[in-house]
């Protein structure tokens, strides 16, 4: 290529370009971690591409699986069969009055949509890193595109539950206007956990290993199999630290139409905007720390 | 002339992690934090000998229409710059600024999943290398029969020969329109017709006044399309400057160490 065959189109269009550009840096690179405000809203500006993860991974379960959807309503409906049998018909659990199998699906729910977001979640960091090493987007977007994901999957699995009241005689009532803010908080909450985990295991190797235990106690600590009133009374506020009390006692009840206690819903709010908190900071902290590791 | 990217002194420094101080997992440094308190659970730094520096001291200006060519080694750390360029890592120290949209093609088909249509992946695969939806509408046309997929838009691509999985990919990346391009050893597969078109479209791109960067091992392909290379040895900036120069120097550099191993 001759130097004048490229010159005078080269010079045409730069003077059409430079006005596209501002003379300040629309970009300005440098070390040091990125900022939690500005990183915000840069993931905020990128919502579309939220969309399309969360749209090819529905997509592609609901392709390649034979049962498709039904599996995410399967596995509430075959651990509530279980936890029947085991807790109710052999350990004789109390529920606070509502039949056994509705008081354990109505607890699965949220539990199921903060395990299966926590456990993928955790490892998105890792197993996108073909993605994230090529390209650059806010990386908050990958655990938050699987939280999505399995949002979908809990409104699925609820329209069951609502399908199931009428069979044990259960009426929904006014609580249910509740229901849009606890899941809003079960969303924080497994979007926070997820995105920790997800930095934390690129950093220690281990953490994949142990996380199916902890997720295992985490459930013990939570009133799924049990009522809450099972707990005794000086122990109950140490006990609703765990912010899924608060959530699985409060989805539980918005459904039911069971009494809300508040102070344990207030705890579990505040919990889970204190860890939010923290996970956002640590996250745009170690963000690019862990971009040297993957 | 209003440069697009300005680099300025950047180094990268990578640490090896081999060194015992920090620990590879979590057990480690529970154990190495209840062991050594004051230490703290990420130890305190790894030594000297673990350090490896990708990158050192760059500095360098591109203004708009020039189509730039990263010339180097194996593991001259080309890859690193244009990671840093285009926001993937962050350099140690400098900073770069950048007046534009960056579009990075470090490997076309970034995101593309087995599973999903052709027609599904043009969307994907283009919002993940940073098109807005419309944009992807409105090429959409144009990127099918670049691919010359048009009859295959409803297959998945795991059902794809590798050729036309290439040229989708390419056809994706090479319709979004930054005013910064970088393009690393994009033209290493695919036959020789489909690297023509690839480098014609390319030149089209410098010639509407936008920027390229282009790391290849195919020097004839980057003497055709590059007006100007850097040639980066040992995460160094040796020489800026024409790209028949630059390239005649990094053959010397080449020969130079192959005689060095022959006499061995």
């Amino acid at each position: 290529m001759t130097p004048s065959a490229q010159t005078n189109p080269v010079i045409a269009s730069r003077e059409g370009v430079s006005l596209v550009h501002p003379r300040l840096p629309s970009l300005t690179v440098r070390p040091g971690r990125s900022s939690i405000l500005p990183g915000l809203k840069e993931a905020w500006g990128h919502r579309e591409l939220l969309y399309f993860l969360v749209w090819r991974d529905l997509k592609v379960r609901y392709r390649q699986t034979v049962l498709g959807v039904a599996w995410v309503v399967l596995q509430p409906l075959l651990m509530t069969l279980v936890f029947t049998i085991f807790f109710s018909k052999l350990g004789h659990f109390r529920s606070d009055g509502i039949p056994y199998p509705l008081f354990a699906y109505a607890g699965l729910l949220p539990w199921t949509f903060f395990s299966n977001s926590v456990s993928t979640g955790s490892s998105s960091l890792l197993g996108n890193s073909y993605i994230i090493t090529k390209v650059y987007f806010p990386r908050l977007l990958i655990p938050a595109s699987i939280v999505a994901v399995r949002l979908v999957d809990l409104l699925v699995a609820s329209v069951v539950l609502i399908a199931l009241m009428p069979f044990y005689r259960v009426r929904m009532g006014a609580s249910m206007l509740l229901l849009p803010l606890i899941i809003a908080q079960a969303t924080l909450l497994s979007l926070a956990v997820s995105s920790w985990l997800s930095v934390l295991s690129v950093r220690f190797r281990d953490v994949g290993t142990l996380l199916p235990v902890l997720i295992q106690l985490w459930m013990f600590a939570s009133p799924i199999i049990y009522p809450s009133s099972l707990v005794p009374e000086n122990w109950r506020v140490f006990y609703s630290l765990n912010p899924l009390v608060g959530i699985v006692e409060g989805f539980r009840a918005s459904f039911l139409g069971l009494p809300f206690r508040w102070n344990v819903i207030i705890i579990s709010a505040a919990m889970t905007v204190v860890f939010f908190s923290y996970v956002v900071y640590a996250f745009y902290r170690w963000e690019d720390r862990v971009m040297d590791k993957l | 002339m209003q440069p697009v990217i300005q680099v300025k002194n950047i180094s990268k420094q990578y640490s090896m992690g081999r060194s015992s101080t920090v620990a590879p997992t979590l057990r480690e440094a529970l154990i190495s934090t209840i062991k050594f308190p004051r230490k703290g659970v990420n130890g305190n730094g790894a030594s000297e000998s673990d350090l490896l520096w990708a990158l050192r001291d760059i500095s360098f200006e591109v203004n708009s229409g020039e189509v730039v060519g990263i010339i180097g080694r194996n593991g001259a750390g080309k890859s690193t710059l244009l990671k840093i360029l285009s926001r993937v890592i962050k350099p140690t120290t400098g900073e770069v600024c950048i007046y534009g949209r960056v579009g990075s093609l470090l490997a076309i088909g970034t995101g593309f999943h087995p599973d999903l249509t052709g027609r599904e992946n043009i969307f994907l695969n283009g919002a993940i290398i940073g098109m807005k939806r419309d944009e992807i509408r409105r090429k959409f046309d144009d990127i099918v029969a670049f691919a010359e997929v048009q009859r295959f838009l409803e297959t998945q691509v795991k059902y794809y020969s590798s050729g036309m999985y290439l040229r989708l990919a390419f056809a994706v990346a090479a319709h979004f329109e930054p005013e910064i391009l970088m393009l690393d050893e994009v033209l290493a597969v695919g036959d020789a017709a489909f690297q023509r078109r690839c480098l014609e479209k390319m030149k089209q791109v410098s010639r509407e006044g936008r920027t390229v960067f282009f790391v290849s091992h195919d020097l004839m392909s980057m003497q055709q399309l590059c007006n100007r290379a850097l040639l980066i040895e040992s995460g160094q900036l040796l020489e800026d400057g024409n790209v028949d120069e630059v390239i005649a120097d990094y053959l010397k550099i080449i020969m130079q160490v192959e005689n060095s191993v022959g006499s061995n």
